[in-house]
């Protein structure tokens, strides 16, 4: 196992964080562990209202970072629920969980764990290529906004702008699909045809598949997925081992909503979380050229990244280093990726594809041709990393896998941003995102704790996988110029699905099982629009209970339904302005992604474009 | 046989940027083809070899044409096709 960061360290006041800060300061300690990295309690580094750590290394000066909750001089109380609400993902959730609701696992944290400890490598790779850096701040909320960017492009394009809310449609009729002996499964099908194929053996007319197709496969884009009830009737007439045979036959992918306890036991499942959710090798060959301009603004600008990547996780990954300064030139296939044309379009470009491809040049080349491989090592041969998400056996079939990238750069940082761990680990299914939530457990665990059935068809695991990949190609950077030599990064939607739910995985490892964390914390009703009060502090509901005038309830259970009926009496922004006085967590849920941008706090992290663009998360100095 | 055309926004420098437009054909490849005579370039990004493309969609009052009978569904009179660019997964 090759960790990029060894002998360097983590500093912090681990355990002493504010609150709302346990889940983002405990994953962060993992992940520095697991990139080879000491923790070291520094209770120096405590702040009231946010994070501070700091990432000392033998080759720099020590990289001091926080990690606010709502920003920088804000100093409300945050948690991962309020900020579900307030970034608008709890609404891209409800959109198909029968209304606007958490997700029920500690995402926003997970995520600006990820992106908090990538800005510090960032600084430690600016100072090594002879910049300053020495500090980087970055946000909970920022993380959070990041997390909604493509939805918050298509619901403010200028054109045909999608208008979906939360608690529109049913949960039920949405998948996972359910057999006739209850198992939850989940299908995959990128082609009509195989889903033609499929629902007319389980006996559905071809319109209705057709009209089941229309929705199902726009589901990445909307977070949708409505079906016509004799789809849903047909499965459920059926036992799982027939459905399971009709996929076979049809050549669609079908995986049941597995339970963290059945992912523990896959033989990957704990070297995962040992190795963290990114696999590095270094090549030992000294590579010793690289570029010796000096970093300009950005810890990475002078670095270039060649990608070559499709749909949402490698693309996220190749914006997010953009957003450090790299140089990212994307690989599209002659005429352009068809993702370009999908609407709703914002200046001749599809709103969502924009937001994740809007810091990039475009090179046009054809990767089935030798001559379009020659361009592409031509192209590597001046690159610092290379990036991709082919389809497995794809790379060695062009000729431009890693052995053969790293010949024509030896300092080379090779990154794969696939779907499972490795070819061996892999499942057989497609590396998509609801196949990798139903298969790694975090469907279930969703599920769980939300009330839902399946996982989320909000883009969880694309968007968590895309930043740690960018994580590890960073790491990967620190690590070349440490040694010296150039080398390759694989991470995962099945790793980063690892992270997501590692604590429960962990247990689940050791045969324990950690009943999800159901908050004590919900979405209320108001006069005028949703509520999200966290009551999980018994201060919370002490001083809940004074301001509406109710008795001091014992627990949450108790004062739920009292909190219920006294909150129509007002307005969402009038209660909230109220339990701000009185320092009780809330947030207004943001149900119409398209409000967001007029939002005081939110709008100072976008950018008024053709569309509402998410700045960086980080801000350096 | 007159047909409404809806054009998604990619395909609108072709038409002179109309959002709709009028086409003849009693099936969908024949529309096509009278469609590529007044917008040239139209066909090849719609289809190839014989098939639609798979990142666009064709919907005859909103039936998708994959579950009729693709290039060769039959066209009536006073039908409106849409064409709608969509790629699957994620």
């Amino acid at each position: 196992m090759t960790r990029p960061l060894i002998d360097c360290s983590l500093r912090a006041a681990f355990g002493s964080e504010p609150p709302g800060f346990a889940a983002v300061c405990h994953r962060l300690g993992y992940q520095a562990g697991a990139l080879g990295m000491r923790c070291e309690q520094t209770e120096g580094l405590r702040t009231a209202h946010g994070f501070s750590f700091g990432l000392c290394t033998p080759f720099t000066k020590v990289v001091d970072t926080t990690l606010h909750g709502w920003g920088e001089q804000d100093s409300r109380p945050v948690s991962e629920m309020l900020l579900q609400a307030a970034s608008g993902l709890m609404s891209v959730h409800g959109r198909a969980a029968g209304g606007a609701r958490p997700l029920g696992v500690d995402y926003v944290s997970t995520l600006a764990s990820v992106l908090a400890l990538q800005g510090a490598i960032a600084c430690a790779v600016g100072q090594l290529r002879g910049g300053r850096f020495d500090r980087c701040d970055t946000s909970l909320y920022a993380a959070a906004l990041l997390a909604v960017g493509q939805y918050l492009a298509d619901a403010t394009a200028p054109e045909d702008a999608e208008h979906l809310l939360p608690g529109r449609l049913f949960a039920d009729d949405q998948p996972p699909f359910v057999s006739a002996d209850g198992v939850r499964f989940e299908l995959e099908a990128l082609e009509a045809g195989p889903w033609l194929r499929f629902w007319e053996a389980a006996g559905v007319a071809r319109e209705v598949a057709g009209a089941g197709w229309r929705s199902f496969q726009l589901r990445y884009a909307k977070a949708i997925a409505p079906q016509p009830a004799p789809l849903l009737a047909a499965v459920a007439a059926l036992p799982y081992a027939r459905v399971y045979e009709l996929a076979g036959e049809s050549g669609i992918a079908l995986c049941p909503v597995r339970t963290l306890a059945e992912r523990a036991r896959d033989p990957d499942a704990a070297s995962l979380l040992a190795q963290g959710p990114w696999a590095f090798s270094f090549t030992g060959r000294p590579g010793g050229e690289w570029p010796a301009t000096a970093p300009g603004k950005l810890p990475l600008s002078g670095l270039t990244v060649v990608e070559s990547c499709r749909r949402i996780q490698g693309p996220l990954a190749g914006h997010l280093l953009a957003s450090l300064g790299a140089k990212v030139i994307r690989i599209e296939p002659p005429g352009g990726d068809s993702l370009r044309g999908m609407p709703p379009m914002a200046g001749g470009c599809s709103a969502r594809f924009d937001a994740l491809n809007r810091l990039k040049m475009v090179i046009e080349i054809d990767l089935k041709s030798s001559a379009g491989q020659a361009q592409l090592k031509a192209l590597v041969r001046d690159a610092d990393v290379f990036l991709h998400n082919w389809a497995p056996g794809k790379a060695a079939e062009f000729g431009l896998d890693k052995g053969d990238l790293l010949q024509v750069q030896p300092a080379l940082i090779y990154a794969y941003a696939g779907g499972w761990g490795s070819d061996s680990d892999a499942p057989g299914l497609p590396g998509t995102d609801f196949m990798a939530q139903a298969w790694t457990g975090v469907a279930s665990r969703i599920a769980e704790a939300s009330g839902a059935r399946g996982g989320t068809l909000f883009t969880a695991l694309d968007v968590l996988g895309g930043a740690v990949a960018a994580q590890g190609i960073t790491a990967a950077l620190f690590g070349r110029f440490v040694a010296n030599a150039g080398g390759a990064v694989y991470t995962s939607l099945a790793g980063a699905a690892s992270l997501l739910c590692g604590d429960a995985l962990e247990a689940a490892v050791r045969g324990e099982d950690l009943s999800p964390n159901v908050a004590a914390s919900a979405v209320f009703a108001t006069a005028d629009g949703l509520l999200a009060v966290d009551c999980s502090r018994g201060q919370s509901r002490v001083r809940l209970s004074s301001v509406l005038g109710l008795p001091i309830a014992a627990d949450f259970d108790e004062l739920a339904p009292q909190l219920a009926q006294a909150l129509l009496a007002k307005r969402a922004e009038d209660w909230l302005r109220l339990f701000e006085e009185a320092g009780i967590p809330a947030a207004l849920v943001i149900e119409d992604l398209s409000r967001l941008p007029l939002d005081a706090l939110a709008s100072r992290s976008m950018s008024a474009g053709a569309y509402a663009q998410v700045n960086s998360p980080w801000s350096f100095t | 046989m007159q047909i409404a055309v809806t054009i998604p926004t990619i395909l609108r420098p072709l038409t002179g940027d109309q959002k709709q437009v009028t086409a003849h054909g009693r099936t969908l490849a024949e529309l096509i083809d009278n469609l590529e005579q007044f917008y040239p370039g139209i066909k090849k990004r719609l289809v190839a070899e014989g098939k639609a493309h798979s990142f666009v969609n064709i919907y005859v009052n909103d039936d998708d044409v994959r579950f009729a009978d693709n290039l060769d569904t039959t066209l009536r009179d006073g039908d409106n096709v849409t064409i709608l660019p969509a790629v699957a997964g994620g």
